[in-house]
């Protein structure tokens, strides 16, 4: 007996046509695929891309060269040397380096950042052509800052009331 | 003194009647917070952090000015102690900036650390912070006063410590502030200690400003190198780089405290332009070639010059702070290459010691002496600006004991002195041999028949029966020359006038050298008269003489004998007419471009092994704290090296360490053999001409001092302690 339905079932092609339902009931469905680049997914405020250094408004860089990220750093990619600035004394970088292949994309350099100047960002997506761009210099990251400035600023808003 | 018994946390421990519990709790390994408080300075009990409860008292009491009692039972971690702790934490915090990011301090605060245990996360204070402008007190200190928690300590430090008062609080409560009062740079030669006393980051080091965070630095122990006290320091390095000397604590020589000059002195080792490459000068140029061809250069000159003038013509002189090790080898080297013209002594005039006296120099008793003594007599001593650190030693004896002087020249001193002398430059010796004459009169039957027939006819008046009468009531009495009694004409007619009065009054005597190592220096033999611990070695000439007569060949290590020596002038010019000079040395600017063949990096201060011994003969051996730069090396490896191409036997050492332990082997064997002087010198008369001239100025002892940025801005730097206008002419 059992023979007997097992030889009806594939004669009449049974257990195509379930599978074509399931092929049939996707055609239909709306399409999650992302055409990326051109389409990208959605990020969280918390996303942790490439570093930015923040700038104030007027103009003025945030970091003060306290030091903190370069301690925290599981990964020991930050490098800072610091001084007296020429013209006015305050305590600024002199240098800031993050290199890119030791950077873990942990986070905590930005948690430690009493002033809020080193972020990540949303940008995820790069590539280096030489060797040796993979240490972002200080001026690349003011420069990521500059950029990005109004979507860091959205992203920290949102965050704020879990900070 | 009796004992008491008390307990603090549950340990039974005796104590000295009188002391304090925090320092019974110190000795014991139990911790009490504290600002105000420091072991060296007097108790002023202002910031209360020290709170312990002691049982039957109501009230907890500040352990830094609460004295013991027998049968005390303290506890420091009750709830009493620690709500009281936390509640003057509490007001600490009320003014102090949160601005631990920006601040030199963050990472070494004690403040800092000590509200990670009794501070509150949240403060309850909404009143506006009180505000104090910044002072600007010189290039070594930056200031934050905002910061300031008002502990005091350097107020205390410049009122006890040093003896000047350049600090002090001007109003009360909330308005009270620390500063100068009147718009003025802090000064002394010590100042930059009450950066280490500042318990906050008010105070902080100008030249390392904002360079490193405390937890970045690597700490290599070292010793100091521009006086002969050799004090004990750490160096603290990041990357290679130093970024500040801070003093290591060494009771016997300079407690807790460092100088400004061993402080800052770094500095010169970026500052200065360094030499990277061993250099040779072709046609006027100067080109940069490899070690061999630098060295094989030097040995050939060397053997040419040696060999055609039998050891006359050719001469090395020694720095100031050349180590040990390589003034052995310097003068192995040479007295095996046939020469004996080897000589660290450029500011020396008078050679009529030599192959007298001790086989190292300096003092016969131990620095720490100098606390208690109850006479000290002082000839033409500088100590302030000499050996910073004694005069604070000085002065802890003024505090019961006399201090005297017979300086030529208007000294300054941060301590009373009982009895002040000031001769004519030239009249010095005459003028202490009255002292002398007084002493004989007082004790007539200590001295010898030809020391009384030296001081025949020589008359005293009140003045020096006092001096002598102070040193022979005094129990323990000092006479301690300074840098200036050796560079006089009769330098060797004061030391014998200094050794005779001590020992007719019974006092310790010594006298202070002109740069770290001059007991390393002449133990090692580089001086014409002795080899190496004092061996016999034929008479070579002296610096002087190979800077006034001149030399077809000079080496010169470490050492700018145009900045340097007393005859800097005629010294400059016999280097220019000099057939070959070479300097090992570790910088490329400065005279010795001009006058010198060829130049050899040497490593720096901190950047080479060695030993110096100090003024009391303490050896005391360091290790490289970072590496030298470019292609120099550690002038003991280029003098082995150089002895090899020499063609000289027994220089195959691998390391410094096995060419000091030879040294000090000999000098073991023999030991500190003084050769007493049996004749007394004759009593020259002295040109004024002679005697006047300027000494080494505070930062110009050498070559690394020189192009130290921040101490060369010092109004210190400036004037010559003692120059020539400061020396009384009468």
């Amino acid at each position: 007996m059992k023979q007997f339905k097992q030889f009806i079932n594939s004669f009449l092609l049974i257990e195509l046509l379930k599978g074509m339902k399931v092929t049939f009931a996707n055609m239909f469905r709306k399409k999650i695929t992302v055409q990326y680049p051109e389409e990208k997914t959605p990020q969280s405020p918390r996303f942790r891309g490439l570093h930015a250094l923040r700038t104030y408004p007027n103009g003025e860089e945030r970091c003060i060269a306290c030091k903190l990220c370069e301690a925290v750093c599981p990964a020991a990619a930050i490098t800072i040397e610091a001084g007296p600035r020429e013209d006015d004394g305050t305590r600024r970088t002199t240098k800031y380096e993050i290199d890119l292949f030791k950077c873990i994309f942990c986070g905590f350099c930005e948690e430690s950042c009493p002033v809020d100047s080193i972020v990540e960002t949303r940008v995820f997506d790069y590539h280096f052509e030489e060797r040796g761009l993979h240490i972002m210099t200080k001026d690349m990251l003011l420069e990521m800052g500059r950029i990005h400035e109004d979507q860091i600023a959205a992203d920290r808003e949102a965050d704020a009331k879990y900070r | 003194m009796g004992k008491v018994h008390i307990e603090i946390d549950g340990q039974k421990l005796e104590a000295e009647v009188g002391s304090m519990i925090i320092e019974v709790a110190d000795k014991a390994d139990i911790y009490i917070p504290r600002f105000c408080y420091h072991k060296k300075l007097s108790v002023a009990a202002n910031c209360r952090m020290c709170m312990v409860d002691v049982a039957n008292l109501p009230k907890a009491v500040p352990a830094c000015a609460t004295p013991v009692a027998e049968g005390m039972v303290i506890d420091t971690r009750s709830q009493k102690a620690i709500n009281a702790q936390k509640a003057v934490m509490e007001f600490l915090l009320i003014n102090h900036p949160l601005d631990c990011p920006v601040c030199d301090q963050g990472g070494e605060c004690e403040l800092q650390d000590l509200s990670v245990g009794y501070g509150d996360d949240v403060s309850r204070f909404t009143e506006g912070k009180r505000v104090v402008k910044d002072k600007d007190i010189g290039p070594l200190i930056a200031t934050d006063m905002t910061r300031c928690i008002h502990c005091t300590r350097c107020v205390r430090f410049g009122q006890e410590i040093v003896g000047i008062r350049e600090f002090g609080a001007t109003g009360r409560g909330e308005h009270m502030e620390i500063g100068t009062y009147i718009e003025e740079t802090v000064e002394s030669e010590v100042s930059a200690n009450i950066i280490d006393l500042c318990p906050v980051g008010a105070l902080t080091a100008k030249p390392s400003q904002f360079k490193a965070r405390a937890w970045e630095l690597r700490q290599a122990p070292s010793i100091a190198a521009h006086d002969c006290l050799g004090s004990n320091i750490f160096v603290h390095h990041r990357r290679g780089e130093i970024i500040r000397v801070v003093p290591r604590e060494n009771e016997s020589i300079n407690e807790v405290w460092l100088s400004d000059r061993d402080r800052f002195s770094y500095q010169g080792l970026t500052e200065g332009a360094r030499l990277l490459n061993p250099r040779i000068k072709r046609n006027g140029e100067w080109e940069d070639c490899d070690w061999q061809t630098a060295l094989n250069l030097v040995a050939s000159e060397m053997k040419r010059i040696i060999g055609a003038s039998n050891g006359n013509d050719f001469g090395i002189l020694m720095g100031n702070n050349a180590t040990t090790e390589e003034s052995y080898l310097a003068q192995r080297m040479l007295r095996k290459a046939g020469s004996n013209n080897i000589d660290f002594r450029t500011r020396r005039r008078d050679y009529t010691g030599d192959g007298r006296g001790s086989v190292r120099s300096g003092m016969n008793f131990p620095m720490e002496n100098l606390d208690t003594m109850d006479a000290t007599l002082l000839i033409g001593a500088d100590l302030r600006h000499e050996q910073p650190l004694t005069a604070l030693r000085v002065r802890k004896s003024t505090g019961y004991g006399k201090a005297m002087a017979i300086n030529p020249f208007d000294g300054e001193y941060n301590f009373r002195l009982s009895n002040e002398l000031q001769p004519k430059s030239n009249m010095l010796a005459q003028e202490f041999a009255c002292v002398l004459a007084a002493a004989d009169a007082l004790r007539p039957e200590s001295l010898n028949a030809e020391a009384k027939e030296w001081l025949d006819g020589i008359e005293f008046n009140d003045e020096h029966k006092e001096i002598a009468q102070n040193l022979i009531d005094g129990e323990a009495s000092c006479i301690l020359m300074g840098v200036y009694v050796q560079e006089h004409p009769q330098a060797e007619t004061i030391n014998w006038l200094a050794e005779t009065l001590a020992s007719v009054t019974d006092s310790d005597w010594g006298y202070m050298t002109q740069g770290c190592n001059a007991a390393g220096n002449k133990i090692a033999g580089a001086v014409p008269c002795q080899s190496a611990a004092g061996g016999k070695s034929e008479q070579g000439k002296t610096a002087k003489e190979m800077l006034t007569e001149g030399l077809k060949g000079y080496m010169l290590v470490n050492c700018e004998p145009d900045v340097e020596s007393i005859w800097a002038e005629q010294a400059l010019q016999n280097l220019k007419d000099a057939e070959f000079v070479v300097a090992l040395t570790s910088f490329a600017d400065g005279r010795v471009p001009d006058y010198a063949n060829v130049m050899l990096p040497i490593a720096g201060c901190y950047e080479t092994s060695g030993t110096y011994i100090n003024v009391e003969g303490k050896w005391q051996s360091f290790a490289a704290a970072v590496k030298a730069p470019g292609e120099a090396r550690p002038g003991w490896k280029v003098l082995r090296v150089l002895a090899n191409l020499l063609d000289l036997s027994g220089f195959e050492y691998e390391s410094s360490l096995q060419v000091i332990n030879e040294l000090r082997e000999k000098f073991d064997a023999v030991g500190d053999v003084r050769v007493a002087r049996k004749v007394p010198p004759p009593m020259m008369v002295v040109n004024e001409q002679e005697t006047n001239r300027e000494c080494l100025g505070l930062y110009m002892v050498d070559p690394l001092v020189r192009r130290a940025g921040a101490l060369q801005k010092t109004p210190k730097a400036s004037t010559h302690p003692i120059s020539i206008s400061r020396v009384k002419t009468r």
